[in-house]
């Protein structure tokens, strides 16, 4: 078990060093994530929405919205969580070099985790800021998002660290996208309600991070209840649940 | 066990395997304080797999590691708060400056960022980078990436460096400076442990030495009481003719030499005066196409214990 649980302190540390990365580079990385949500909103609210009536008695734009900010924070996480930690860990060997300081394992995959997470939530809520400027957002409770936000980037990241701690090639990623993002993010109610698919398909969307995240999003935006919580529980425990994973899997690489 | 402390490192029966290839084969060694210790072999031998346990970045996989006086089992996170480590592969962090790889070096070790600051500076200095602190990795030679990697290493004033082939790849005067640098250091008291292959630089270096092949250790000594041990002191370097029989040469020079070796294209005769040995060489029936007249070296007692030339 000590093995597992990080040292908040040292985790820090390589938070601190991300962040530092992320500080000379924020405005040439950032725009391009930004960019990809709000082509959707345009496209599909302003766009397609314009022949969609009505979804639940909101315009289909104030519907799918929100959705995008969960998204957006999805997005990042999966990037930070894949190919830029497999270029630290595997090419250019940087966690050879921390893990020779007292930083362990635990700490660097709780440091990173954590350093995804900030991402998403900086790239929903500078998406949060937009969406609110264009009138989309019904809800003085969305300020309190941001932090709702991280708990869904938190999920992710674990879930993204844990295949790259697992995959032998760079180039196995397209199936984690073709096969796990991209239909995560057409099904996880995003783009439509669940009202009119079989009851099987939200049952199978319940398994996914991104759902629970766009649930917390729209009833936010819109005036939430108390099955914010229970989605915020979800994605809490599935992140610890599932934190060992990466840590085990990291260390069979670089600690054998 | 009283002796025993003062070392800083101690391996009994230490032993590691990946799978079924067995990387170290149970081996001891003990190294003193303020001493450099080096490792020396081929490729494959168990040297880099021997360092990795010392500085936790593999497990011990069998027998007694002890560092610094912690056990390498339980107390990684104790040992290497006082170990430097300077890996064989360069990683650096590469989307850092110069100056900032040393200061996220000292945040990992829990310095405070004041102290830190002035510590990078004087290792830069130490280092003769200084000029280079707000440089990107990418734009640094390969001899400065080196001193850079050892500049790193001592972030945290370590007790301990570790130095997995610190000059591989190096130009003679990039490996110069890297020697010096270890030199000083070795001279205020830091105990130092490195692997190499280059004999000249173990000879130069190295306090007190063993040579590993396969896993294990095949002799352990200073450098130069290991080369009288095995080899004698001078040794003569024959290339011989394709229709000269080098078995029935030996055997005509017995009891004029103190050893021999075939390698790949030569024969190595090991004797006290070489010079003398092949004035002695019937040069009619032995026809020769060169011969080279030379001190012996670690080279060879490598080439006499393993029975092969080291390789690269």
């Amino acid at each position: 078990m000590t093995d597992v649980v990080p040292s908040p302190r040292y985790a820090a540390r390589v938070t601190g060093r991300n962040a530092l990365v992320f500080s000379k580079l924020w405005k040439g990385v950032l725009l391009p994530q930004f960019l990809d949500p709000l082509f959707y909103l345009v496209a599909l609210g302003f766009g397609l929405g314009t022949y969609i009536a009505t979804i639940n008695g909101e315009s289909y734009r104030d519907f799918l919205a929100p959705g995008l900010i969960a998204s957006a924070a999805m997005w990042a996480a999966a990037f930070e969580c894949t190919y830029n930690v497999y270029f630290r860990m595997n090419e250019t060997r940087l966690y050879d070099a921390i893990l020779s300081t007292p930083v362990e394992v635990q700490d660097v995959v709780a440091g990173d985790i954590a350093w995804s997470s900030i991402r998403a939530t900086i790239y929903g809520t500078v998406f949060l800021v937009v969406v609110a400027a264009f009138g989309l957002i019904q809800s003085p409770w969305a300020v309190l998002l941001p932090p709702l936000v991280a708990l869904g980037g938190l999920c992710m990241s674990v879930v993204a660290y844990t295949f790259t701690a697992l995959i032998p090639r760079i180039d196995l990623y397209s199936y984690f996208f073709t096969l796990g993002i991209t239909p995560m993010f057409l099904f996880s109610g995003i783009f439509f309600p669940f009202d009119e698919l079989p009851g099987f398909a939200e049952v199978i969307a319940w398994f996914t991070p991104l759902y629970h995240s766009v649930e917390i999003a729209r009833a936010m935006a819109t005036g939430p209840g108390p099955m914010v919580l229970v989605h915020a529980a979800w994605l809490v425990a599935v992140s610890a649940a599932l934190f060992v994973a990466p840590v085990r899997a990291v260390r069979r690489r670089l600690v054998a | 066990m009283r002796p025993d402390r003062e070392a800083a490192v101690i391996a009994r029966s230490l032993r590691k395997s990946y799978g079924e290839r067995v990387a170290v084969d149970g081996i001891d060694f003990e190294v003193r304080p303020a001493t450099c210790f080096g490792f020396l072999g081929p490729n494959g031998a168990g040297k880099t797999t021997t360092m990795k346990m010392i500085y936790g970045l593999a497990t011990v996989g069998g027998g007694d590691l002890r560092v610094l006086g912690l056990d390498a089992r339980t107390q990684r996170r104790a040992i290497k708060a006082r170990l430097g480590v300077v890996p064989q592969e360069t990683n650096l962090d590469g989307e850092v400056t110069v100056q900032e790889n040393l200061l996220v070096q000292a945040s990992y070790f829990g310095i405070e960022k004041q102290t830190a600051e002035a510590r990078a500076r004087e290792l830069l200095e130490f280092t003769r980078l200084a000029d280079r602190s707000d440089d990107k990795i990418p734009s640094l030679s390969g001899g400065m990436k080196r001193r850079l990697l050892v500049a790193r290493a001592l972030v945290n004033d370590p007790e301990m460096v570790v130095l997995d082939e610190p000059t591989t790849g190096l130009d003679p005067q990039a490996r110069l400076a890297v020697w010096r640098s270890l030199e000083s250091l070795k001279r205020r008291g830091v105990t130092l442990l490195l692997t190499t292959h280059y004999m000249e630089e173990a000879a130069r270096l190295c306090d007190r030495l063993v040579i590993m092949d396969e896993g294990s250790i095949v002799a352990e000594g200073e450098p130069g009481s290991l080369v009288r041990q095995h080899v004698g002191r001078e040794v003569l370097e024959l290339h011989v003719a394709d229709e000269c029989d080098a078995e029935e040469l030996v055997a005509s020079l017995d009891g004029r030499l103190e050893g021999h070796d075939f390698t790949e294209d030569a024969l190595m005769l090991y004797a006290s005066d070489a010079e003398k040995l092949l004035e002695e060489i019937d040069q009619e029936r032995y026809p020769t196409e060169s011969a080279l007249v030379r001190r012996a070296g670690l080279e060879d007692v490598f080439l006499r214990l393993t029975g092969r030339s080291l390789r690269e």
